[in-house]
């Protein structure tokens, strides 16, 4: 179709680009080497892949990125190849396209292509020519009619000559697609925060490990799990409000599995769930003299004798070997003078040696539900949604309207009959044509036409 | 009601057997008479398919915690069955091949001969599973993948009555066509599964992609599925070769189905119990 056309710059890189084959080689290398990827574990640690493949097969899946293969350059350029395929191959045939689109439905009545149904009736051309038009009418559309040699006509119908641009949808939604996903990853962000119930909290831990702030604050009123009769949850339900920096309420909102809410463009999913230390009870044991004290996870508490302590982290049950089991927590502790360190605390009585100038024990754990958000902005979603509607109506305007045309000549048989002719093209669809040619023929011959 | 569909379907899978067979001597004896009633006992089967499926819907709502049949291996398979019958029987209607039927029921007897070794307990639905989006999705992938595997019939049919690389006889040519009409079903159904499983994972984890391996496999599929679309743009790629990538497409849709569950990953609770 694009042969004729004249050539523009850079004609064989462009040829190149345009050629159906490469998008065919590149559509299949995707699919290829998209295979990798669920064969290797993907993000593991790199330690991991040298024990899995050996030392030499840990390298070469390191150096080329087959450990996190989907985000891998060479993985990327043939995406990118992919979207310039396209590119090229759409502008290079749209011209094309709107020709044909265009073209003046007189020129096709010039043409006469190879009857598909020929039979005589009685009349003569002209006389047959209104219920020609009529048939055309009815199943095409309206007729145009030409003279032809010797007495004859012409007729000419077409329609769905849109059809044709339906291929340009479905070529555009994927570039749209492709758009949203890079607006994702250049734009959003992923990452994750933990909350108390009765908690608050002002900012999150990326994927990367970094905290973002928010700008706003979030509390978990409540959370809770529902069960069915045999056990298994059925739900998990996290009741949340917003709030401004100030302090003020703006908005609550019921997160559950499978129904985000969402606030200033952040999307806050219900992910995880399990128990926190709310509280920590502790003995606070000094040059042989022991004193209680209550640590809290977000204040630093003054402790008789000197210095402050803050709970990081605390666990009901922790297992070390033979050595120790029961609950355990991580104490920050900062002495008068400001330095700080991490101790660790058991129950009173273990055998752990202690370290540090002070010794912490503890005493009584009090619990608190939790409730773990997955934590998400994505302001290319809008595009892949949008895409992938035009995708799947661009697939329906492709695959089933099709730009069909039929002719009708009509030339003098002798005897006062007329021969018939009909004929058609079709970019799609052959069968269907053909189908419809054959009733048009037969309806043509029973005479009435549409009734 | 939980019994009664599951030994309705007993009968519906060797029903699709029965029928096979019907069809097939319709095709060697050449009596018209076997072929009618192959045709026959094919919609009574899908009726009573239907019907069981109906009855274990019905049944979840009586155990209290009622849900669409499509939520494990099992009630994939049946639903797998069912769209493969569907889709012959209107394949028949349209173009009267009854032939075809020797090539894509096995498809449904299997698909239910196999459902049939998995656990048809009826579970209640864990919470990332309860969204109308999982609905759709389900019932879009089945469709497509029975589109697919019509198609893989209508390739293995090909090549069994001789496989000319360009096909020219009548038979030959509608069945070309039929390869390629099925692929389009499936492929627009496919591409509909895997936006509406995209739509899914985004309410449920907040990203509507995370290259696991069942959505890559079914990307796979697609493409692979893409580019017999495209070679049909090319010189020459019609008739055995067309057959032939068809017969590749459907083994990655199988692949898709039940290799994954091997890899693991998000979809592992489809693994069956
Ligand atoms: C993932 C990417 C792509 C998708 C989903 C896609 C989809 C489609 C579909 C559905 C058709 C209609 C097929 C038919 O009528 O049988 C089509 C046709 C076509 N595609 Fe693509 N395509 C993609 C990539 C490409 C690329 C990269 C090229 C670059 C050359 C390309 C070039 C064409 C051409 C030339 C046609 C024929 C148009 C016509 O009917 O005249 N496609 N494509």
């Amino acid at each position: 179709m694009s042969k004729n056309k004249p050539q523009p710059p850079g004609g064989r890189i462009w040829d190149f680009f345009a050629s159906v084959k490469l998008s065919f080689a590149l559509l299949l290398a995707l699919a290829l080497t998209s295979i990798l990827g669920t064969i290797i574990p993907q993000k593991e640690h790199p330690g991991h892949y040298q024990e899995l493949y050996g030392q030499a097969g840990g390298r070469i899946i390191e150096a080329l990125g087959l450990h996190d293969m989907y985000h891998a350059p060479w993985f990327l350029l043939l995406l990118a190849l992919l979207a310039v395929n396209l590119i090229i191959c759409s502008l290079n045939r749209l011209p094309d396209t709107l020709k044909i689109i265009r073209k003046d439905p007189r020129e096709d009545l010039k043409r006469s292509p190879k009857a598909e149904q020929s039979f005589t009736l009685p009349g003569t051309p002209a006389e047959n020519a209104e219920a020609a038009g009529r048939l055309l009418a009815q199943s095409i559309g309206p007729a145009q009619s030409a003279e032809r040699e010797q007495g004859g006509l012409a007729l000419f119908a077409q329609k769905g000559a849109w059809s044709r641009l339906g291929v340009y949808v479905v070529h555009l939604s994927v570039l749209i697609i492709f758009a949203g996903a890079m607006i994702g990853s250049i734009l959003g962000f992923s990452g994750r925060v933990n909350i108390n119930e009765g908690g608050q909290v002002d900012s999150i831990i990326l994927d990367n490990g970094q905290p973002l702030a928010l700008g706003f604050s979030l509390r978990l009123d409540k959370f809770a799990v529902s069960f069915y009769d045999g056990g298994m949850p059925s739900e998990y339900r996290s009741d949340v409000t917003f709030l401004a920096k100030d302090g003020r309420e703006i908005m609550k909102a019921v997160l559950k599995v499978n129904d985000p809410a969402e606030y200033q463009g952040v999307d806050f999913y219900q992910s995880s769930y399990g128990q926190n230390a709310d509280s920590l009870t502790v003995d606070v044991v000094r040059d042989g003299k022991s004193e209680r004290v209550e640590l809290k996870q977000d204040q630093w508490v003054p402790l008789p004798g000197g210095g402050e302590a803050l709970l990081l982290e605390a666990r009901q049950e922790v297992k070390m070997g033979d050595m120790y089991q029961g609950p355990a927590a991580r104490i920050g502790y900062q002495d008068p003078e400001g330095n700080r360190l991490a101790l660790t605390a058991f129950k009173a009585g273990a055998k752990m040696p202690a370290r540090g100038p002070l010794k912490f024990e503890i005493a009584d754990m009090k619990m608190v539900a939790y409730s773990g958000l997955s934590v998400k902005h994505d302001p290319g979603v809008w595009f892949i949604w949008v895409g992938c509607g035009l995708m799947v109506l661009g697939f329906l305007f492709t695959f089933y309207t099709a730009h069909r045309k039929v002719w009708i000549v009509l030339t003098p048989a002798g005897k006062g009959r007329t021969r018939w002719e009909v004929a058609g093209s079709t970019n799609k669809n052959r069968l269907g044509l053909r189908r419809l040619i054959d009733r048009l023929a037969g309806e043509a011959q029973a005479g009435q036409p549409g009734e | 009601m939980e019994a009664l569909s599951n030994k309705l379907l007993v009968w519906v899978t060797f029903a699709y057997l029965g029928a096979t067979v019907l069809y097939l001597c319709h095709w060697v004896i050449k009596a018209r008479a076997f072929g009618l009633l192959g045709t026959i006992l094919t919609w009574l089967t899908l009726a009573a398919h239907t019907a069981s499926i109906v009855l274990r819907w019905l049944a979840s709502y009586q155990l209290g915690f009622g849900h669409a049949p499509f939520s494990n291996l099992f009630e994939s398979l049946v639903f797998f069955g069912w769209t493969l019958a569907l889709l012959y029987l209107i394949i028949e209607w349209r173009t009267k091949l009854r032939q075809i039927a020797v090539f894509a029921l096995p498809l449904a007897f299997f698909s239910l001969l196999y459902a049939m070794t998995k656990e048809p307990d009826i579970q209640p639905l864990m919470p990332a599973l309860k969204s109308n989006w999982l609905i759709a999705h389900v019932i879009t992938c089945f469709l497509g993948y029975a589109g697919f595997g019509v198609s893989f019939a209508l390739a293995i049919m090909y090549l069994a009555i001789g496989g000319a690389a360009i096909p020219q006889e009548k038979r030959a040519l509608t069945l070309d066509d039929l390869i390629y009409q099925t692929v389009v079903v499936g492929f627009i159904l496919l591409t509909a599964g895997i936006v509406t499983g995209s739509i899914w994972a985004n309410s449920a984890w907040g990203t509507y992609w995370t290259w696991d391996p069942k959505e890559t496999w079914s990307l796979i599929t697609w493409l692979v599925y893409a580019a017999l679309l495209h070679s049909r743009f090319m010189r020459g790629w019609q008739g055995r070769r067309i057959a032939f990538f068809s017969i590749i497409g459907f083994l990655c849709v199988l692949f898709t189905y039940f290799g994954v569950n091997y890899l693991g990953g998000l979809h592992s609770y489809a693994a069956g119990q």
